[in-house]
């Protein structure tokens, strides 16, 4: 598209965005919350669409998008949009003219896409319609079905608001169709440091930039994880963390932590990789492009090297490159492979997990934790410091709630603007 | 060649009696032959190596042709000592750039005779082709000095050629870890009235150094129009330590700043591991497409990453390095980048400009990021 275009595009939704903010907010939310339902309901036409051409489009394997999809829109319902509304804004009510503590939406937001993974499109897309703040959406490049399915779902379930979404495909060398789409009032950008770091050069305030970096999580096990069926269970649920959208999610664990010594952290290994392989039969590895390829390589021969030089480090692996698991000697950072690519580290004890943590706080976005007991308590806390902004159970790290505050913040409150207003008097 | 192994004493003077020959020539027969040898010794006294080849069923009995060499991660060197003698041994050890998460990789010396031998004829052969036989050319560096940056390979490389091409202008321009910008200036100043003489002029250095160069002329709003044989080395990235921009754009400023066009920059890939350098053809084969060559001594292949397969021609694939250099470590060298071959060349594959990440995953390299060396 054209810089004009971008500009006429942003236009007509602001312009659409007037009608919707002469009408009452509970209107919008119950339409977006239909439109959450329907995405939610395996049977619908837009899940079909997104079950049918994901797979082609992002290399994902159908079985892992039908999975992936299931699980973490399994909570995504309208209930839980209008149970986000009521925690973060106080209710609808706050998105009516005069509120007393009033949530603003931006004129015009921005959403600046990034991945292929396509639950972050769904809820970028929604989160500003919610505050009455239309939407001009540049798709990532590796994912052009998602917000195409979302905006043709958003328009069937309410045209007022289908006006308010319009998608301008902006190629991120186009620097003058960016500084049109950057024109918007309000910014929403997903990607690397380097991506972030070129969009917030070129938005300045009054603008508003609300970014997500890229992250990364992890598990992490006690001793009561590491053993019998409960060993059993905790790796069928991290292969699942592992497996869904192959490892590509800030939500997908790149290492276990294991306290307890070496030889828990063999056990666990062992357990992680007969449920690797289980999770390829299940749920396939999709396409993997040369160069997630080359460094998947590259880095499971690192670890066969490190083996055959002594150190206490054991490599398994599936067949093909699958999947692989580094059972590691410490709990030094090392290069993410992705891929369904996971290490398995020893580290003494609970208290040494969060040292180990500790040079990637800056990264963390979720930890899958068990096997602690009464420890447990004590553990989530130094990780919430650590930086992690969600601590689960193994297997419910792809499944995060809507209300999940990710980057630490809400999900809602970093795309408005607040008042309060403290008299009745008009001036 | 001073290193305590008779056998590995023969292997080195080999592999410098062909890179001191005037006219050093791709030899297949030779470069099998050496290679051979040199993989049976480095079987024979590095231990983890030996190991990792038995891994993988490979022994020299078994390996009839170079290509057969098992390939070592080059990741692997943050992690242990990859070398053919005991580490303190080492004459001099040459780290990578580091970062603030991750290890630093090392390659241990016994000897620098090779690594110097090697590096000179492709230094000249691809950046002063020009340079008469006994003359110097100017040489501004712009990356430390060695007695400033020791562990650096990339400022032990500047300063042999500074001190065996390099006339008495020539010099660093980093001192203190910063660019002496107005040293710099002044002598790119005086080199564009003619202060040079005849004399081939040279810029080369890491590309981060050139931002910051670039950028302090556009403070000054000084634009240079350097002599016509002027030209540019330019090598590595940028992570952590200046704007990132793509090539394309760096040789676009270069070409504004300096008025040096892209066809006279040359970008050098290179890696702290490797004993050799791979440069740009535009200067030794002008006219000709660019592509990264390889000194006589060194062979790169482009295999498939899952099953190291070659990839066919125009395939992308992973850099796998043979390195005839390597005397004292391991002389195949598998890399995380990309490549393809290219009419007798190759060319590094970057990530592609603008490509997106499949997810929200950190990628391998924004880890790595935030260089501190």
């Amino acid at each position: 598209v054209t810089p004009a275009e971008v500009e006429a595009r942003l236009a007509a939704v602001r312009e659409a965005g007037s009608r919707l903010r002469g009408r009452p907010a509970w209107v919008t939310l119950d339409a977006l919350g239909g439109v959450l339902d329907a995405f939610r309901d395996p049977r619908s036409r837009w899940r079909a669409e997104l079950e049918s051409a994901l797979p082609e489009a992002t290399g994902f394997s159908r079985a892992t998008v039908r999975e992936g999809l299931s699980r973490a829109l399994a909570g995504w319902s309208g209930d839980a949009l209008r149970a986000l509304v009521a925690r973060e804004l106080g209710g609808p009510a706050a998105l009516e003219p005069g509120a007393p503590r009033a949530a603003v939406g931006f004129d015009a937001t921005a959403v600046l896409l990034a991945g292929s993974i396509p639950m972050p499109t769904l809820l970028s897309m929604l989160a500003p319609l919610v505050l009455l703040s239309p939407v001009l959406v540049k798709p990532a490049s590796r994912d052009p079905v998602t917000p195409r399915v979302v905006a043709r779902a958003i328009a069937a379930a309410d045209p007022v608001l289908g006006e308010c979404v319009a998608i301008a495909d902006v190629a991120g060398g186009d620097a003058p169709a960016m500084d049109a789409l950057l024109a918007a009032d309000c910014v929403v950008a997903t990607g690397s440091d380097a991506t972030i770091a070129q969009v917030a050069a070129r938005v300045a305030a009054p603008r508003r930039l609300v970014a997500a970096g890229h992250r990364l999580s992890l598990a992490a096990l006690g001793d009561g994880a590491t053993r019998g069926d409960a060993l059993a269970a905790v790796a069928e649920g991290l292969a699942l963390d592992v497996a869904l959208w192959d490892q590509q999610g800030c939500l997908s664990p790149i290492a276990v932590l294991v306290a307890g010594g070496t030889a828990a952290a063999d056990r666990v290994a062992a357990a992680l990789a007969a449920a690797l392989e289980q999770a390829e039969k299940r749920w396939p590895r999709g396409r993997i492009d040369a160069a997630g390829a080359a460094l998947f390589a590259h880095e499971r021969a690192e670890a066969e090297l490190r083996a055959a030089a002594g150190r206490s480090v054991a490599v398994l692996s599936g067949a093909d490159q699958a999947w692989c698991v580094v059972r590691e000697d410490d709990a030094v950072p090392r290069p993410v492979a992705s891929n369904r690519f996971v290490r398995v580290a020893p580290v003494g004890n609970a208290g040494s997990i969060t040292a180990a943590i500790a040079p990637l706080r800056r990264h963390l976005a979720g930890v899958a934790m068990a096997g602690f007991g009464a420890d447990g308590m004590a553990l989530a806390a130094a990780l919430v410091r650590c930086g992690a902004s969600r601590i689960c159970a193994p297997g419910e790290l792809q499944a995060p709630p809507l209300d999940w505050r990710h980057e630490g913040r809400g999900v809602l409150t970093p795309l408005a603007r607040f008042a309060d207003r403290e008299t009745h008097e008009a001036g | 060649v001073s290193t305590a192994d008779p056998a590995r004493a023969a292997l080195d003077a080999r592999a410098v009696a062909w890179m001191r020959e005037p006219a050093a020539a791709p030899d297949a027969a030779r470069f099998g032959a050496l290679a051979l040898d040199l993989f049976a010794f480095q079987f024979a006294h590095c231990a983890p190596y030996r190991r990792f080849c038995e891994g993988r069923g490979t022994t020299p009995a078994r390996v009839r042709d170079w290509t057969g060499i098992p390939p070592v991660p080059a990741g692997a060197f943050k992690e242990l000592p990859l070398c053919c003698f005991p580490p303190e041994r080492a004459l001099k050890v040459f780290r990578t750039s580091g970062t603030a998460t991750l290890a630093r990789g090392a390659l241990h010396l016994d000897t620098l005779e090779v690594y110097e031998a090697s590096l000179l004829p492709s230094f000249r052969r691809h950046l002063l082709p020009d340079l008469a036989e006994g003359a110097r050319a100017r040489i501004l560096v712009l990356a430390p000095p060695p007695d400033e940056l020791p562990d650096s390979s990339l400022s032990h490389m500047f300063g042999v050629a500074v001190r065996e091409l390099g006339d008495a202008g020539s010099g660093f321009l980093v001192k203190g870890g910063e660019l002496d910008a107005a040293t710099a200036l002044a002598a790119l100043a005086d080199l564009e009235r003619g202060g040079g003489g005849v004399a081939p002029l040279l810029v080369c250095g890491a590309a981060f150094a050139f931002v910051h160069l670039l950028d302090a002329l556009a403070e000054r709003g000084v634009s240079l129009r350097l002599p016509g044989s002027a030209r540019v080395m330019e090598t590595g990235g940028f992570k952590g330590r200046a704007r990132e921009r793509s090539q394309g754009e760096l040789y676009a400023e270069i070409g504004a700043r300096l008025g040096i066009p892209p066809a006279r920059i040359a970008n050098q890939y290179g890696m702290t591991e490797l004993g050799s350098q791979f440069y740009d053809s535009v200067l030794s084969e002008p006219g000709a497409p660019r592509r990264k060559l390889s000194p006589p001594w060194a062979r790169v292949r482009i295999v498939d990453p899952v099953t190291g397969a070659a990839s066919r021609p125009g395939e992308v694939g992973a850099i796998v390095v043979f390195d005839l250099a390597n005397t004292g470590s391991v002389l195949a060298i598998q890399t995380a980048d990309l490549g393809r071959e290219s009419a007798g060349g190759f060319e590094v594959i970057g990530r592609e400009e603008g490509a997106e990440a499949r997810g929200c995953s950190i990628a391998a390299d924004e880890l790595l990021g935030g260089a501190t060396g």
